[in-house]
């Protein structure tokens, strides 16, 4: 029994300092909100976040009034291009982009994949290996970069992914906070339990 | 003042008498382990389920056009939105690795045998009900997973002879799953779960009537019996700190856990993803679905592999108690079937590719086996263990005293 | 210790765990009523509404405007010289109140729509309001002046941003 008690405890333990450190960190989310809201933005919209949002990741209220524009703090990042425009030129409406961090296998890590995926095919034309037939342009023209330029776009799609991710997830840091809190306070109340558990249990011996 | 008000309520409710003798009298088997605690885990995460799911109707939003939308608005603008959703869709995994955990020890136990059958079997519907419920309620936030498990599931109603078609038009309220299955999901959602709280009751009525089993299988003398209250109150909340933290650990630290990737697209009729799968807790069942190469075939296999546990009392024809504990061969079954339920749930996990569907074949196949060889198997270890001497004498003297019974 | 004591200690010290971990998780339950009260709160897109910019350019001399504020109705009233000199000489009915106090502006008058009575929505007539529900008449000033009413219609916090733009709610 004190074994589970041992296993569990280690677990959560780890599962604690397993996520502490592993926060992206601040200044590549915000490089990645600025790259989202003058790139990204344009076709793709990011309908569950609102430009008030991008002030809690840390971005002066001077930034959020320059990339909202004539919008209000309260409006969703909406698509710049019409939905229509973009059907009429990619035959497809570029997907949102509010929850892309959760919503395919391998979260950032294949946002990056993707960005970085774009070389030039045997017949000239620019592939995508991660999504082959993908209709998105090779929007930081990584297919034709010399060597010092890739290491950029590499850092570029490693931002736009951190962005995302916090994106799709915006409470993660409050909701750890929180969990560190529960967990411990959990432990205690276990441990409680098992010392009353064990002096009741004595009567019967 | 306390003793006051409880008298007051005694002369008109049966107040002390209910709760001396359903817990401070209530006798409960002093022998009994931590698996015995899962009874109670299951009645805690019915009641966090219904206290989150409550909460999150108030915020949800039934309507194909919304339900997505009203997801997010959940997880991003109500207080703590992110929170209540994360508890209840942990819950729902936490609710079927307890229930199956407590019907792993029921098995094991051989505590289904008579004069349990009754509870048993309420215990089944309990598992059908809950089924259900997951199943409708995983249509709620209307991704692509849940729309096009929705789809397949509700199709599997198409087998029905004569008139399938007309069944899952029925069921759905339309040609394809939609805005009326959404919302006629939703209302049963939130049906389902008192009535499952009245199978509850009657489980734990059953319960009381014929008291709990324990690991030697005998029945007690009153010695051997402790009050339930404070003895199993306190083991059972011991136990309920120890689900809760790896409970906490998932809804804090990897919510996503049970949460498939797809399931963050909203819900699109006109594309299916690449591998739909279904949630984790049903995929034994199907990949035993995909292991019948008919369609109809299938969905018999699949509906005979879930309610065949109810003839448990019957398959099981030895008289020694105790289920596993004095028994090798039924341990082994156990063990084997146990195992080939991990087999199945792999199986399920994976496309259908030529070994797994062999795997899953053959998986499906030791299933059924365990359940039909059980009857024979346990008649032959029966005769064969009453005759090595290794048994307990008092073991040896309740299977006697049965086997006489039966023959009277 | 005290392994070899007698029951009297045992049991003293089992009634202080038994207190301890009765008031642990007694703390621990309501703790974990707070995220579901507070999720019956206003949610955060909700408090976006709680302040309205209003364009009052367009609200001609002796018109009024009903706006929305809260999910509740608010007057706006653009007041002629003639409507602000009878004001600026009336007390008011039974809750009197001079019209300074009411305005920030002489000229517009900003008051929310619901009568003090049981809350009614007040119709506009030349003089000022009646509320239908009960016959209470307000003046254009949104005194009560007669009827069932006890108050004057409440004034809403609000501040001109411009000339042409007020913003109602606490900013």
């Amino acid at each position: 029994m004190l074994k589970t008690v041992y296993w569990i405890s280690t677990l959560c333990l780890t599962l604690i300092a397993g996520t502490a450190h592993a926060s992206a960190d601040l200044p590549s989310i915000q490089r990645g909100a600025h790259i989202a809201a003058e790139v990204c933005n344009g076709c793709h919209s990011l309908k569950y976040i609102k430009y008030k949002d991008l002030l809690s990741i840390g971005l002066t209220r001077d930034e959020v009034n320059t990339l909202r524009g004539e919008k209000s703090l309260g409006d969703p990042l909406k698509a710049q291009m019409a939905a229509n425009d973009a059907l009429a030129l990619f035959n497809v409406v570029p997907p949102d982009l509010s929850l892309m961090a959760e919503a395919r296998e391998g979260g950032p890590h294949y946002i990056v994949e993707l960005l970085t995926g774009f070389a030039p095919g045997a017949d000239g034309q620019t592939t995508n290996r991660v999504f082959p037939g993908i209709k998105m342009p090779d929007i930081f023209g990584i297919a034709q970069a010399d060597p010092a330029a890739r290491k950029e776009i590499e850092q570029k799609a490693i931002d736009v992914a951190a962005f995302l991710e916090w994106a799709a997830d915006p409470q993660a840091e409050a909701r750890k906070r929180m969990g560190r809190g529960v967990l411990i306070y959990v432990a205690i109340l276990t441990a409680l339990f098992y010392l009353l558990k064990k002096k009741i249990w004595r009567r019967l011996k | 003042m306390s003793k006051k008000i409880v008298a007051w309520i005694d002369q008109r409710f049966p107040l002390s008498a209910f709760v001396k003798h359903e817990l401070t009298d209530y006798p409960t088997p002093r022998n009994l382990s931590y698996w015995w605690g899962f009874g109670f885990l299951a009645g805690f995460v019915l009641v966090i389920q219904l206290v989150t799911g409550v909460f999150l109707a108030m915020h949800y939003k039934a309507d194909s056009n919304l339900a997505f939308d009203s997801i997010q608005h959940i997880m991003r603008e109500v207080n703590y939105g992110w929170l209540i959703r994360y508890l209840h869709s942990t819950g729902a995994s936490a609710f079927f690795i307890v229930i199956y955990t407590h019907m792993a020890r029921t098995l094991y136990y051989g505590s289904y045998r008579r004069p349990r059958e009754l509870l048993w079997w309420t215990g089944q519907l309990l598992l059908l009900l809950m089924m259900a419920t997951a199943f409708m309620g995983y249509l709620l936030p209307w991704g692509q997973m849940s729309y096009w498990g929705a789809t397949v599931i509700t199709n599997l109603f198409s087998a029905t002879p004569g008139f399938g078609e007309d069944i899952v038009v029925w069921l759905r309220g339309g040609f394809a799953v939609d805005d009326p299955t959404l919302t006629r999901f939703f209302s049963m959602h939130y049906l389902f779960p008192f009535i499952i709280s009245a199978a509850v009751l009657i489980h734990l009525v059953a319960l009381h009537t014929v008291r709990s089993s324990n690991p030697s299988g005998l029945n007690l003398a009153d010695k051997d019996n402790i009050p339930f209250h404070p003895y199993y109150t306190i083991k059972d909340l011991f136990g309920l700190g120890i689900f809760l933290l790896g409970y906490f650990a998932i809804v804090f630290f990897k919510p996503d856990l049970f949460i498939d990737p797809a399931n963050n697209v909203p819900a699109n009729p006109m594309q299916t993803p690449a591998d739909i799968v279904p949630e984790w807790y049903f995929l034994p069942f199907y990949a035993i679905l995909r292991s019948v190469p008919d369609l109809a075939g299938g969905v018999v296999a699949m509906l005979v592999s879930v309610l065949i546990f109810a003839a448990m009392p019957y398959l099981d024809r030895s008289r020694i108690t105790g289920g596993a504990r004095y028994r090798p061969i039924y341990r082994t079954l156990f063990y084997v079937f146990v195992i080939d339920i991990f087999v199945l749930g792999y199986v399920g996990a994976h496309p259908p590719a030529s070994l797994m569907k062999l795997t899953g074949q053959i998986a499906t196949s030791i299933y059924f086996l365990t359940f039909l060889l059980l009857p024979f198997v346990s008649r032959w270890e029966e005769g064969r263990l009453l005759q090595s001497g290794k048994l307990p004498a008092d073991v040896v003297d309740m299977a006697r005293k049965e086997i006489e019974a039966s023959h009277a | 210790m005290c392994q070899n004591t007698t029951e009297i200690p045992d049991e003293s010290r089992r009634d202080f765990l038994g207190a301890l971990t009765a008031s642990v998780a007694g703390a621990g339950a309501i703790a974990a009523c707070v995220p579901f009260v507070k999720s019956m709160s206003p949610s955060s897109d909700v408090l976006d509404k709680a302040t309205v910019e209003i364009d009052i350019s367009k609200i001609g001399m002796g018109q009024e405007k009903t706006v929305a504020w809260q999910g509740k109705p608010v007057f706006i009233l653009h007041r002629t010289p003639a409507m602000i000199s009878e004001m600026e000489s009336s007390k008011g009915g039974k809750d009197p109140e001079p019209d300074s106090k009411r305005i920030q502006q002489p000229e517009w008058l900003v008051v929310v729509g619901i009568c003090t009575h049981l809350g009614c929505v007040p119709n506009k007539t030349a003089s000022g309001w009646f509320c239908p529900c009960h016959g209470s008449v307000y003046d254009n000033s949104g005194r009560i002046i007669a009827g069932p009413a006890p108050k004057n219609l409440i004034l809403p916090p609000y501040h001109f941003v411009s000339e042409e733009k007020i913003v109602i709610g606490k900013a």
